[in-house]
């Protein structure tokens, strides 16, 4: 998980509240302090404390206490969790159910050989975590650079009239055939007024994403108007 | 006063008729009026171009079936029709005078246009318009800055009609005159296989105007992969793409190769001090009282009411100050630019979009400031001289050099504080202040 | 000195009024604001820009004479050193209305003035609004609500809640956007609060209410009135359930329905949805009001069948598919709904459209291709 997690962090600068999380758990930030009776573990935020009656011993001590910690790191920090937050406020598509990848007893039989359940889970969480990501920039004039406090929501409510499925398309506004990306860019030219991202960006592949992500089960139709 | 007279005495209308034709034909190819070049010389100027001797077939550069489709029905340019346009395109004796003939305004040494701010007619008479090049213009949906005509066929006949253009009295008229020499006759007789009519006439001025297509441009062959395109240049076409939003009305590629969308916008030009409201009152009175082609004609081309642009023709409120986009084709051969031909170079044009256009009530929505910076408004006009035809190359060095000299000594529309956004337009025009 | 008389045209009057306008928000400093606020208040009195009234007993109304009302609505405003593109938008709705001839009844202004509920935005919005020549009659909407309930609009405005009587017709402004307190359990700032009502999408919200005691006012408001009487509502979100995950939906539309329900011409008109948008539920007419600022895709779910839609805009123009329009309302206190859409043709929702439940008059579809 950490790794993941500090890929995100490079990639998007505003996810400490993930990052926070799954360094506290991995325990390496927390800091105990005089002998047992009492001790009191600091949070790697140098903020947040808690008084223990002793120094965790068993691992379940531990997740109890840093499960502690975070619940009280996160009623100062509404925001922190990123993920959790843009799934309360937007409504995402769910994501495909992959469960007929996994043939009936094929776990038990051929460990490591066949995709199981934790393969999909972990498609599942990187999937949304990215698609997630898109929604919060899309949703975020701040994030997107916009200069005049405009950001794409504003005029594609849930990526409505996004239609992702009819690219590559003859864009008027462009005068030429375009692909997804092209035209993001230029609504974030024009009518977001902010830089255009570079093709890589993570904040273009996070708005293709999730842009995509809405519109599962449309057909393809490259060109419609 | 001549006219009413003509009116009242038929034998004298033909007694002058005959004189005016007589003069006509007197007149001296090699005499140059209202500024063109002689027609002796533009046509062999138009020589050296090369010229298809029919349009039957799409010339390079066109799609087959878009050419087909642009063709008007029963006027084919065949050789024989293109003959004669070509002809009555460079014949004084459709005007009034005899100083005026379609090659006047059009004229091939000057880009097919007149490179005025607006054109002259009969009697030294000034427009309101600056004259639009005739090249391709057979590819352009709708004629006239304000698309008061669509074809070619159909534009061409009325300047001839206008009195401060061509100023001829009636289609009768200018038909009598033609008519009365055999050669001409027997050319419409080829053409059309009847006797010279005003229909026919004008006929075969637009078919002859289906030759004039110039799109073998260094950006076409860029696109082809047959030509390069310099650094600044590609640099301009990404701006012009994108951040310039020029592409948005503009649109330029192979299958829209002229760059335009065939639409009127109020782009906000020469419109600071337009009472618009009143105009277009007034232009409403005018036109309920008579909405004839010709005097919708004589309103957009003699009276302050030019400036309603497509509002005359429409009388939608939403095109009150709109003119129809132009074609970027050989844009550098048909300077000054505009409606009203206010704007001396490309430099002016890319500083007066850069500010966004002089604001006004009508002012399209689509034209907002663009922050470009001195060294991309260079990218983008250097762009804008690979639209050149190679067959006009020389012009076109010619003119880079005029303008670049024009640009570094004044650059009248640029307003840094509009185009970065440091004051709004809107401001502008509600403080009045500079 | 000679002094030389000028003549000034309307425009120019209209101009040098503006002038005056902008050069007061030049220097909106808090003192020059509250001499603005006072100007404000004293241009309603003199100009007869209609500040909401006290609730007057109203009985059975005569057959009016045919007349029209302006509207502008859904402006968004930000502070013009943010966004200078919504503040040419409402100057251009204000430029269309005052360019009328003749001049409207009055002028109904929507709701969502400002976009974030600052003073800031709510002021700039008050001072533009001042430069329309006819009276004018404020609608609260949710944009203009959330950062602080309500005070700075009552303060520039009134009553975020009145009816009042023209030319026969009785007519109820409610405020439609009243929404549970979602805020106090999770510790919102007032920001917090106000961005989240702001996002369309944003489902962390509760949906919008007349409530139970507006309801009962309505009630009283009307009682009143014959069955007969002509009753034209303006509420900012539909009085109907349109689309929740939008709050195009308003929980308590059918209790409100029922009131209205006694009345044979009834028309609610409303701003939020930013598009055109027709609708009829028994004998109440439901008209939509075009935003000044960017128009709304439609739903994706419960669209009413009798609207007409609109095109999807250009982009590139960022006034296509905005605009504002006005209502004539006839002797018989059924109106015609106008939308000016500033780039494309104007489109007339005529009374018998929807007095023929759509089978008559029907409006001709947009003319402008879809982007």
């Amino acid at each position: 998980m950490k790794p993941t997690a500090m890929r995100r962090n490079r990639f998007f600068p505003v996810i400490s509240g993930a990052v926070l999380g799954a360094v506290l758990v991995l325990g390496c930030a927390g800091k105990t302090e005089g002998e047992p009776r009492e001790v009191s573990v600091e949070l790697c935020d140098g903020e947040t404390t808690l008084a223990l009656a002793k120094r965790p011993e068993t691992r379940a001590e531990g997740q109890v206490a840093a499960d502690a910690m975070m619940a009280s790191w996160r009623k100062k920090n509404p925001a922190g969790d990123w993920e959790q937050d843009v799934r309360s406020r937007h409504w995402l598509a769910p994501m495909h159910d992959n469960s007929d990848v996994l043939a009936a007893g094929q776990r038990d039989e051929h460990p490591g050989r066949f995709f199981s359940e934790r393969d999909l889970l972990v498609w599942k969480r990187e999937t949304e975590t990215l698609v997630a990501a898109g929604a919060r920039i899309f949703h975020s004039g701040d994030e997107l650079g916009s200069t005049i406090a405009v950001s794409c929501d504003m005029c594609h409510p849930d990526a409505a009239n996004t239609h992702p499925e009819t690219y590559p398309k003859y864009q008027t506004q462009i005068g030429k055939s375009v692909l997804l990306r092209d035209m993001i860019n230029w609504c974030l030219q024009h009518p977001v007024r902010a830089e255009p991202l570079a093709e890589n960006d993570p904040r273009m592949r996070a708005l293709e994403a999730y842009l995509y992500a809405q519109r599962s089960g449309t057909p393809l139709a490259y060109g419609k108007h | 006063m001549m006219h009413r007279c003509l009116r009242s005495a038929p034998l004298a209308f033909a007694a002058l008729l005959l004189a005016t034709r007589m003069e006509a034909q007197a007149a001296d190819p090699s005499a140059s009026f209202h500024g063109a070049a002689s027609m002796r010389d533009q046509l062999a100027a138009l020589e050296k171009l090369g010229l298809p001797a029919h349009a039957l077939a799409a010339p390079q550069g066109i799609d087959a079936q878009a050419w087909t489709a642009s063709i008007v029905p029963g006027n084919e340019p065949t050789a024989e029709r293109v003959a004669l346009g070509k002809r009555l395109y460079f014949d004084t004796l459709l005007s009034q005078d005899g100083t005026v003939a379609c090659a006047t305004c059009h004229d091939v040494t000057r880009g097919f246009t007149d490179q005025r701010p607006v054109s002259e007619g009969i009697g030294g008479k000034l427009g309101r318009r600056n004259a639009p090049t005739t090249l391709n213009a057979a590819l352009l949906s709708e004629q006239f800055w304000d698309g008061r005509a669509t074809t070619v066929e159909h534009q061409a006949g009325m300047p001839i009609l206008n009195p401060i253009e061509m100023g001829a009295e009636s289609e009768d008229e200018v038909v009598a005159r033609v008519a009365a020499l055999p050669d001409y006759r027997a050319a419409f007789q080829r053409a059309y296989g009847r006797a010279p009519s005003y229909a026919d006439l004008r006929a075969a001025i637009g078919a002859f105007e289906r030759t004039l297509i110039f799109l073998d441009a260094p950006f076409d062959r860029y696109l082809a992969g047959t030509g390069p395109l310099g650094e600044p240049e590609r640099r301009g076409l990404v701006l012009f793409e994108g951040k310039a939003r020029c592409a948005g009305c503009h649109p330029l590629n192979g299958a829209s190769p002229l760059g335009t969308d065939n639409n009127y916008h109020n782009i906000g030009v020469a419109a600071r001090d337009k009472d618009f409201e009143g105009l277009a009152k007034r232009a409403l009175a005018a036109l309920a009282e008579d909405a004839s082609e010709h005097a919708l004609d004589r309103l957009a081309l003699a009276t302050d009411m030019s400036e309603l642009g497509r509002f005359v023709v429409t009388k939608n409120r939403a095109d009150v100050g709109a003119f129809k986009t132009e074609q970027l084709r050989n844009v550098v051969l048909s300077a000054p630019y505009m409606h009203d031909g206010s704007l001396q170079t490309l430099w002016d044009v890319m500083d007066h979009y850069n500010k966004g256009g002089e604001d006004n009530p009508f002012l399209d929505g689509g034209i907002e400031a663009l922050a470009l910076t001195d060294a991309e408004i260079d990218d983008v006009v250097a762009f804008l001289f690979t639209l050149t035809d190679v067959r006009f190359a020389a012009e076109n060095e010619r003119a880079l050099a005029t303008q670049e000299a024009r640009a570094a000594k004044q650059r009248p529309f640029k307003d840094e504080d509009l185009a970065m956004r440091r004051v709004l337009g809107f401001e502008r025009r509600v403080l009045g202040a500079k | 000195m000679t002094k030389i008389p000028k003549i000034q045209g309307i425009e120019t009057q209209y101009m040098a009024g503006r002038e005056r306008l902008m050069r007061s928000l030049e220097n909106l400093d808090r003192r020059v604001f509250l001499r603005v606020s006072a100007a404000v208040a004293a241009a309603a009195a003199t100009r007869g820009v209609a500040l909401a009234h006290s609730y007057q007993p109203v009985m059975v109304a005569d057959a009016g004479t045919p007349f029209r009302f302006a509207y502008i609505s859904d402006s968004h405003l930000y502070e013009k050193k943010l966004n200078d593109r919504f503040i040419r938008s409402l100057l251009r709705a204000v430029d269309d209305v005052n360019a009328m001839d003749p001049q409207p009844d009055f002028v109904l202004y929507g709701g969502d003035l400002a976009q974030l509920g600052q003073p800031a935005e709510l002021d700039l919005g008050a001072q533009i609004l001042r430069s329309l020549k006819a009276p004018l009659r404020m609608m609260v909407g949710e944009h203009d609500w959330y950062l602080d309930l309500g005070a700075k609009w009552r303060a520039l405005f009134g009553k975020d809640i009145y009816s009042f009587d023209h030319k026969g017709v009785h007519f109820v402004v409610l405020n439609s956007v009243v929404e549970e307190d979602f805020w106090s359990a999770r510790g919102l700032t007032p920001m917090q609060r106000m961005q989240t009502v702001a996002g369309l999408d944003n489902r962390s919200q509760s949906n919008f209410q007349v409530g139970a005691p507006q309801r009962a006012w309505l009630e009283q408001d009307l009682a009143p009135l014959a069955n007969d009487a002509p009753v034209i509502v303006f509420s900012h979100s539909p009085l109907y359930h349109l689309y929740q995950g939008w709050n195009f939906w308003t929980i308590d539309a059918p209790e409100v329905q029922r009131i209205l329900a006694r009345f044979a011409r009834v028309t609610v008109v409303h701003g939020h949805t930013h598009q055109l948008l027709t609708n009829r539920i028994g004998n109440i007419h439901f008209h939509g009001l075009l935003s000044t600022a960017w128009p709304w895709p439609y739903a994706p779910q419960g669209l009413p069948e009798l609207t007409i839609q609109m095109n999807r805009p250009n982009p590139f123009n960022p006034q296509d598919g905005c605009g504002d329009g006005h209502v004539d309302v006839h002797a018989d206190g059924l109106v015609d709904k106008v939308y000016d859409l500033w780039n494309r043709d104007s489109i007339v929702v005529p009374r018998e459209y929807l007095a023929s439940n759509g089978l008559q008059s029907r409006p001709k579809a947009a003319n402008v291709a879809s982007y």
